[in-house]
């Protein structure tokens, strides 16, 4: 492998080594206590939403909600992810397996989670991460919509790692498979090799190319793997002519932020966590006898689950 | 010897200028897709790979299709193909330079080009491919130049080619196969995923390949003194009518496979490509072009009648390059892509800045076709003189 000063690359837990952003925990001692709480009631049988609830319902009173955003603990869906989001980025990188769970019975179809994306990425015409297909099912009066939402699989195995003739895509050890724009040249292999046609070509557009004016917003960096990526008309600079896919947010997992198409979810419909945790989220749902995973068959052993 | 090529006919020059004024046009649309990238191009999110890498496909088996001549002769010392050889050499070399143009002009980061070298990846068939159409380069290059100098000087080639030339023939397989790998090992891609894609690639290179190299015999009989023999093409119509045979033959294996088993995934690709999909039908013309072509190229070839007129050989040949290049290059592409993995038919057609870098491209490569071949026919001139 070759050495990238690419921030992606993490190989120590991320409080070392994130400058740029503080996660927004700080107060240890008291997330020990919260952590032994979830110990203690995980003894007592599973977690469920009401046993949270309570938890964070005592917390409430220890800070003021504005100083400390974890006591904003109201016991639901989002709030149980993202401390056990926090949580898991205590461990070191290698100890997390970052999954997605996506409930389609609770798809709305909204599409929220497809323009989060766009939005949180800066991304330009013709690049979607996660867009959202539907299927029509039956006949009338008895007919209804299958929503997919299609993140990147961020597969196990995955085809478009082997692909890529200069290794600028890899698996890392949290399962997240990234993309070091600085070395991709751009030849699109990996585009072809994935079975979800979740990695997208930025092929330079914009969506101002053919007005006057090509409005700030277009121009403006994302921050993909924790760096300011801008695009300009005219320029070489990647991410233009690179292959790009969906991280799972990691510049936002790594601060302690869920990614955007999760708490953007209306629904509630999309769930992300640590699948080593076994008290996580995730974990409870993968078990739950619903989980499928999109074309099992093919042997890429996709990180995203859909509850069916 | 590279002298010869500066002295020669007017003729020669206005047809070199031409592809020089060619090169130029193609390399402004090039640097207009390089400032803008590759959105002026007709690709999408959805079809991914376009005009440049359909071309690319269809000139490795050109170059491989050297071959063809290359096995007789140095195997078997064919003696008829003694004299074309190098022509067979020489063609692999000038499709050789496209394939690899057309791979750089198809890159976002073509800057970024040598980080193949730089980040070598055992994995990636690309790496391999990009291995093996430059060691193909390398050593027809070197076979070609070497025997056609000591034909020059009337003595036999220095030993140490022979090797070369024996490494040469399981490279030309290579490049081929490897760039059938280059599609066939992609999980998901139905019309791609088949064990048959490199036989079926080899098998339309073997027809494509020899039936380009016919017409430049013809082209060369005609503007130089150096007769290639019509032997040697009579014996290279029965390899291409073998070859497309084939070619014909594995594709409809695939297509038995494809609606008997009636899997819609395999099937969806055929349809788009013959017939359509929802009114996308913007493949059906050409495929059936394709198809019609083949045909009446493997009737052609059949007959003895028409396979031995001399008038007739060299339209057979345009019929079987224009069949075999919409099977390979636009059949291959737009069939592998739509429709796409979550069933959307978005149908891919070049745009005009996309053409005019490919016959950049094409002109480059006929340049370089051009000179070798005024060596060598030059070369074959002086000797027979």
């Amino acid at each position: 492998m070759k050495k990238s000063a690419l921030p992606c690359r993490e190989s120590k837990p991320m409080e070392k080594e994130n400058s740029a952003f503080k996660p927004p925990v700080t107060n240890l001692k008291r997330r020990k206590f919260l952590k032994n709480s979830f110990i203690a009631i995980g003894g007592l049988g599973t977690i469920t939403g009401l046993a949270v609830n309570n938890v964070f319902a005592g917390e409430q009173t220890a800070a003021s909600p504005l100083k400390d955003p974890e006591s904003f603990a109201d016991g639901s869906h989002l709030e149980r992810m993202r401390v056990e989001l926090l949580r898991a980025l205590e461990k070191p990188v290698d100890q997390r397996k970052w999954v997605m769970v996506i409930d389609q019975q609770k798809c709305v179809g909204c599409s929220a989670c497809t323009v989060s994306c766009n939005s949180e990425n800066n991304l330009p015409p013709g690049v979607v991460y996660r867009p959202v297909t539907k299927v029509e099912v039956g006949k009338y009066p008895d007919v209804s919509w299958v929503f997919t939402p299609r993140p990147c699989m961020q597969c196990d195995n995955p085809p478009c790692v082997s692909g890529c003739p200069v290794n600028a895509t890899w698996k890392r050890e949290d399962g997240i498979v990234v993309i070091d724009y600085d070395i991709c040249i751009g030849c699109r292999n990996c585009i072809a090799a994935c079975p979800y046609n979740a990695r997208t070509a930025d092929f330079g557009d914009f969506f101002g190319l053919e007005t006057p004016e090509i409005m700030d917003y277009e121009t403006r960096p994302n921050f993909e793997y924790s760096k300011e990526w801008p695009r300009n008309p005219g320029s070489h600079e990647s991410p233009i002519g690179n292959a790009r896919k969906c991280t799972f947010c990691l510049h936002r997992v790594r601060v302690g932020m869920l990614p955007a198409c999760v708490t953007t979810c209306l629904g509630g419909a999309t769930s992300f966590g640590d699948y080593n945790d076994e008290n996580s989220l995730v974990h409870e749902l993968v078990g739950s006898g619903r989980a499928k995973r999109m074309k099992e068959e093919l042997g890429t052993a996709p990180s995203v689950y859909y509850l069916i | 010897m590279l002298e010869i090529a500066l002295k020669g006919s007017k003729k020669y020059w206005v047809w070199v200028i031409i592809l020089l004024a060619a090169m130029a046009v193609g390399a402004g649309a090039y640097i207009d897709q390089f400032t803008h990238g590759l959105t002026i191009t007709g690709m999408s999110r959805d079809v991914s790979w376009g005009f440049y890498i359909a071309n690319f496909t269809y000139l490795v088996g050109v170059a491989a299709g050297g071959v063809m001549v290359a096995i007789p002769c140095y195997l078997h010392d064919y003696k008829k193909f003694h004299r074309i050889t190098v022509l067979g050499e020489f063609l692999a070399i000038a499709a050789l330079v496209m394939c690899l143009l057309f791979i750089v002009v198809d890159l976002g980061q073509p800057i970024r080009l040598f980080n193949v070298l730089l980040h070598p990846t055992p994995h990636s068939m690309l790496f391999w491919d990009m291995c093996v159409l430059n060691g193909y380069l390398f050593l027809n290059i070197i076979i070609g130049w070497n025997v056609l100098e000591s034909e020059r000087n009337q003595v036999p080639h220095p030993k140490w080619v022979t090797p070369l030339i024996y490494i040469s023939i399981p490279f030309a397989i290579g490049i081929h196969t490897v760039t059938a790998y280059l599609y066939c090992g992609l999980p998901g891609r139905e019309y791609w995923l088949s064990a048959i894609l490199a036989p079926r690639f080899l098998a339309s290179a073997f027809a494509a390949g020899p039936a380009c190299l016919i017409l430049l015999c013809y082209i060369v009989k005609k503007v130089s003194k150096f007769d290639p023999g019509w032997e040697a093409m009579q014996t290279l119509t029965k390899i291409i009518c073998y070859a497309l045979t084939t070619n014909v033959f594995f594709f409809l294996c695939e297509v038995f496979k494809a609606y008997y088993s009636n899997i819609p995934g395999d099937k969806s690709h055929f349809n788009y490509l013959f017939f359509g999909i929802n009114g996308h039908n913007g493949m059906v013309p050409w495929m059936w072009t394709s198809i019609i072509c083949m045909f009446i190229g493997i009737f052609l070839l059949i007959v003895p009648a028409l396979r031995n007129n001399k008038t007739l050989l060299p339209f057979t040949c345009i019929i079987v390059i224009i069949g075999t290049w919409i099977d390979k290059s636009l059949g291959m592409i737009s069939g592998g892509f739509v429709p796409s993995l979550l069933d959307h038919v978005t149908e891919y057609s070049p745009t005009g800045e996309e053409l005019v870098v490919t016959l950049g491209v094409y002109a480059t490569g006929l340049l370089v076709l051009t000179i070798l071949y005024k060596l060598a026919t030059t070369v074959k001139e002086e000797v027979r003189g």
